[in-house]
């Protein structure tokens, strides 16, 4: 059995596991069977032109992918870490940009929309390091305290996006937007951080067990502030690139608070920390922006839609907290899961 | 009672009478504190308005936070079992739309739903214990169900509430603020579920050690059911007093519910582990919370500051909290 030469089919699963792990089913796994069903029923419904849907997604799920990953970075740290102030970051970066693009350029639009961020994200960290504030909270009174600034902000500005930077975000190279290769290539970056640098290992490492790290001398505070304010950084430049592929309005990023914590999650990332999954991040975005097209074309209302995403979600994570058990996931891990009796002594 | 109870009975008992006032002064100090904001935050309102000293002005100023408060102690007994519910705005806005769609036209039907929405919390919970998945997460993702549902049923603001709800909502008695006999009615509820009845001190013994709770023999999986089940009974009350206000349904209602009551609970000396009730100090903080917003449009602040001006003196009086519990340790 164990020299099965060719992709080892489901009954055999659970011996195999046992003596060497051959076929290790990745995290991300689920979402990007959920991508394939879901480009499935799209293709049935509207057959011809198989890829239409799939470059639209694309050009939509960069931004979303972008908010997550920094969201990602966040979760890993551990039990109680959230964001819940990226929403109304991007919807104040958005103005932010816009209004300095006019006078100063887009590049310069961009860099204030990730000092945007990055002031957000320094009010969240003090509140969380210095007053010791449970982050959800400290995160919220921060959205507060934006999502004011950004009425302020409405009011003052009524200028459209500068069109250089239009002309880039919406540009294309060889079909694929420009924006979804450069969130690919921070993907990869945010990747080799949590395998290769010595600040992501010890993210992961807060994110596994707080008081072994604080015992192994890692700077738990350090990391933890960095965490939020690379996250909120990411939520600000989302934010600017939103605002010249859309338009910068109050509630330009309020549905993406929720979406990104359950992209992360529908990702595989654990959320309970310890475990990021950063190409999880894409499968997950995509996911979501490719099944709201699919609901959309059947028409769907928005009701219909709202319930069967939540249902999905917990689903998802039913699916995958049965799964992985410890940062590996596989099908036996599941399937085992799913009969108490076997679960005890396979995992037990 | 049960033998943890006795044991903690007993030991306070035999320390000294400064060991219990700094312990009380320590465990009681977020309540207090929170008190302390809201008498500060009541005294610069009477400032601006003396025309509050008044029983009308106290019910004008007190009407918000009733539905708060209902929907702050539903979140503070699934806070104690160490668990967190983000559907509870969107699950209040939701039961408001029943109450002025269903309950109305269709009572039967109505209260089938309400009664199914106590099912499914006491669904989560089971989820939430034997699956081990997050609850966040599982409340977030019904959230959008809970949207989803309110939006089905009444895509816009609109419908009525019945006429017995709509009377209690404009009971205004003459002797006391009416909104005041529900802050303490929703109190008291609290208190008795967490701090009086057995099943309350199930509760927070799962939150604090669930090993324990076990080898005492008591199912972990009954208590966390029961917990959220009773929770919902909570949310649905806060649902159906906002109905009797506003007299009409809409699911986007009380979207700020969600954090607001969380953070009521913490600003009243509750926190994210678990094990913790305080009622009354719940209480505190969700008036506390309420009467920020009202002070805000008392004193003719900018409409597009009020919400930062919220998160200040949240982060404020949290900043105090952490003061106050340095000093008396």
């Amino acid at each position: 059995m164990i020299t099965a030469p060719h992709p080892v089919p489901e009954a055999t699963v659970v011996s195999v596991e046992r003596s060497r792990p051959r076929l290790v089913w990745p995290a991300w796994g689920w979402s990007l069977v959920g991508v394939l069903l879901i480009w499935g029923f799209i293709i049935a419904v509207r057959p011809g032109a198989p890829f239409d849907p799939l470059a639209q997604a694309l050009s939509l799920a960069p931004f979303l992918v972008l908010v997550a990953l920094g969201q990602m970075l966040v979760i890993t740290l551990g039990p109680g870490n959230i964001d819940v102030s990226v929403g109304t970051i991007i919807s104040m970066s958005s103005y932010v940009s816009v209004a300095v693009s006019v006078v100063a350029g887009p590049v310069a639009g961009l860099v204030a929309a990730v000092g945007v961020g990055l002031v957000a994200g320094a009010v969240s960290v003090v509140a969380i390091l210095l007053l010791r504030v449970p982050p959800i909270i400290a995160t919220l009174a921060t959205s507060l305290i934006v999502s004011s600034a950004t009425l302020l902000l409405s009011d003052a500005n009524r200028a459209a996006a500068d069109a250089g930077l239009r002309v880039l975000v919406n540009a294309k190279l060889l079909g694929v937007p420009v924006s979804a290769l450069f969130v690919a290539v921070v993907t990869v970056l945010i990747a080799l951080m949590f395998t290769r640098t010595r600040f992501g290992l010890s993210i992961v490492a807060v994110g596994q067990s707080l008081r072994a790290a604080e015992r192994a001398g890692l700077r738990v505070k350090t990391l933890t502030a960095i965490a939020y304010l690379v996250c909120a950084a990411f939520a600000g430049l989302a934010g600017g690139l939103l605002a010249a592929f859309i338009s910068p309005s109050t509630v330009l990023g309020t549905s993406y608070m929720l979406d990104s914590v359950a992209v992360v999650v529908i990702g595989g990332t654990l959320v309970s920390g310890g475990r990021p999954v950063p190409v999880g991040t894409w499968t997950g975005a995509m996911f979501f922006v490719l099944l709201s097209g699919l609901l959309n074309l059947v028409g769907w209302p928005v009701g219909a839609q709202n319930i069967l995403k939540g249902l999905l979600v917990v689903t998802v994570v039913l699916i995958s907290t049965a799964s992985t058990g410890t940062g590996r996931s596989t099908l036996a891990r599941l399937r085992a899961s799913l009969n108490p009796h076997k679960k005890e002594t396979t995992n037990g | 009672m049960t033998a943890p109870a006795v044991a903690l009975r007993t030991y306070t008992g035999r320390t000294s009478l400064a060991e219990r006032a700094k312990t009380a002064a320590r465990q009681g100090s977020p309540a207090l504190l929170s008190l302390a904001a809201l008498l500060a935050i009541f005294a610069v309102a009477v400032a601006n308005q003396p025309g509050i000293l008044s029983i009308p002005g106290l019910t004008l100023m007190l009407m918000s936070a009733v539905p708060l408060v209902f929907a702050t102690q539903a979140q503070m007994l699934i806070m104690a079992v160490g668990d967190i519910d983000l559907g509870i705005g969107y699950l209040v806005g939701l039961v408001t739309v029943i109450a002025a769609t269903l309950l109305d036209a269709q009572p039967l039907l109505g209260i089938g739903l309400l009664v199914g929405i106590v099912g499914v919390y006491a669904l989560v919970g089971l989820l939430v214990e034997r699956r081990g998945v997050p609850s966040i997460i599982v409340t977030l993702g019904m959230s959008f169900v809970w949207l989803g549902l309110g939006l089905q049923l009444l895509p816009t603001p609109g419908g009525a509430a019945p006429e017995w709800l709509a009377a209690i909502g404009s009971w205004r008695p003459t002797w006391i603020p009416g909104p005041l006999v529900f802050v303490v009615l929703a109190t008291v509820v609290g208190w008795y579920l967490a701090r009086h009845s057995r099943i309350g001190m199930r509760m927070r013994a799962l939150g604090s050690s669930a090993p324990t709770l076990n080898k005492a023999g008591r199912s972990l999986t009954a208590t966390r059911v029961i917990a959220f089940a009773l929770a919902a009974v909570l949310v649905i009350l806060a649902g159906l007093l906002l109905a009797a206000q506003t007299r009409s349904g809409d699911v986007n209602s009380a979207t700020n519910f969600t954090l607001t009551t969380i953070a009521a609970v913490i600003l009243g000396g509750g926190n994210f582990s678990g094990g913790r009730a305080l009622p009354v100090g719940a209480t505190f903080g969700a008036v506390t919370l309420g009467f920020i917003t009202v002070l805000l449009s008392l004193v003719n602040l900018s409409s597009s500051l009020q919400s930062a001006a919220q998160g200040l003196i949240v982060l404020a009086v949290l900043a105090g909290r952490v003061i106050t519990e340095r000093f008396t340790r």
